[in-house]
């Protein structure tokens, strides 16, 4: 009886039980403590993506794409505006490691159309800028295995293998050495010169903005 | 983590069916709180019931503080929520247009649907007449789209206008509704008591 009586006092009592519920919860969002969110995505995922090998791609794997002319490479130069003037990678846009973030570039990384590839000299810059990069979010992104130094090894200078090793090394070395001509080597001194000059043509990439999805409806 | 389905834990299908089971859960409610009846709706604007603005202010309160909630524990990541664009005089005038449809015919339109669902006769009415209105209006449109499409103020909300922390802005929004409640209660024994 008194069980029943006291939860009869409470029903009465529970629009103002309800509304001091809805106040207590309010007035907590405003005294949590705030913290600052991160951006991009989450640690663990960010941890599993760096230490995927998927990031990387070979310089044998790239020159194919390049002598194929696979539309969907996009080469972006890690390195300062000298070094890229000096030598770059056919069709590179140089974006220096220190702009990254600036707002002129974001449409050529934050994008998901292209595959893009990352290089400097050697892996850090390139591995620098993936990881600010991809920590953001953005997808699409790879690094030349070995950079430039890798490059000028395997596919301007291949090493021809020795007479033991098997099959294959000579079919890669061949394949190395055709590519080295097709990016050209071997060519006449002075009309090498005229190629590394000239300025790499630019890749215009559209900027996409991202669809929001308009909702309809109401009361 | 959220919301789900931009972010692909719940695959972009299931988007319209889960659509229609909200849509199901809608109407419910509306009809289960007395919503498909025209007299309780108008109640509001005569001080004898006011079930409309309790029912819409809490939902709209509880609806806001378990955003929020979920967002600071990272559940649903607010920024990602889609914000209506706000056309400033299109809103004053639609809202104008819509509060005197609401007053004169007793429904909302979503209400008047419910209301043809239990076979209320005023309802079917009212639907009718907001269809020829839904006509008149996609004919015009052309003369009405200079005004359906200016004063864009682009997706903002109370937060980017007034610079105020969004936890501030939802206890003092609480409060209001709180008020309004204790409010309309007085009012509601100061009118004379409508039968119906």
């Amino acid at each position: 009886m008194s069980k029943k009586y006291k939860l009869k006092r409470l029903l009465v009592r529970r629009y103002q039980i309800l509304a001091a519920i809805l106040f207590i919860l309010a007035a907590g969002l405003v005294l949590l403590p705030k913290y600052k969110k991160n951006e991009g995505i989450a640690p663990d995922q960010f941890v599993k993506n760096i230490i995927s090998s998927e990031r990387y791609i070979s310089t044998d794997l790239l020159a194919d794409r390049l002598v194929n002319q696979d539309p969907t490479v996009l080469l972006i130069d890690t390195r300062s505006e000298q070094e890229f003037n000096d030598y770059a990678l056919p069709n590179a846009i140089n974006i220096p490691l220190k702009d990254l973030l600036n707002e002129d570039f974001d449409g050529y990384i934050n994008q998901d159309v292209y595959d893009i590839i990352l290089y400097s000299n050697e892996n850090f810059y390139a591995d620098q800028a993936w990881i600010i990069s991809s920590r953001l979010g953005y997808t699409n992104l790879y690094v030349l295995k070995g950079g430039l130094n890798e490059w000028f090894d395997t596919i301007i200078n291949p090493k021809l293998p020795d007479e033991t090793m098997p099959q294959e090394a000579f079919d890669l070395y061949s394949f190395r050495k055709a590519a080295g001509m097709y990016f050209g080597v071997g060519m006449v001194k002075s009309e090498v010169k005229k190629v590394t000059k000239s300025k790499p043509v630019k890749k215009v990439v559209t900027i996409k903005k991202k669809k929001k999805r308009v909702p309809e409806g109401g009361c | 983590m959220g919301p789900l389905i931009p972010n692909g834990i719940i695959p972009e299908d299931w988007n319209y069916i889960i659509a229609i089971l909200i849509g199901f859960a809608f109407g419910y409610i509306l009809e289960a709180s007395g919503f498909s009846s025209s007299r309780k709706l108008a109640g509001v604007f005569y001080g004898y019931d006011f079930a409309v603005l309790k029912v819409f202010f809490t939902s709209a309160v509880v609806a806001v503080i378990g955003l929020y909630y979920m967002d600071y524990l990272n559940w649903v990541d607010i920024s990602q929520l889609f914000v209506q664009p706000t056309y400033l005089w299109a809103a004053i005038i639609g809202g104008m247009i819509m509060g005197v449809g609401f007053l004169a015919g007793g429904f909302c339109p979503g209400t008047s649907l419910c209301a043809v669902a239990i076979g209320k006769i005023d309802g079917i009415v009212f639907t009718l007449g907001l269809t020829i209105g839904i006509f008149i209006f996609s004919e015009s449109f052309s003369a009405l789209e200079p005004l359906f499409e200016s004063s864009n103020l682009g997706n903002i909300t109370l937060v980017d206008s007034l610079g105020i922390s969004p936890y501030w802005i939802i206890f003092i929004f609480t409060i209001i509704a709180l008020v309004a409640f204790y409010f309309s209660d007085w009012v509601r024994s100061k009118v004379k008591k409508v039968f119906y």
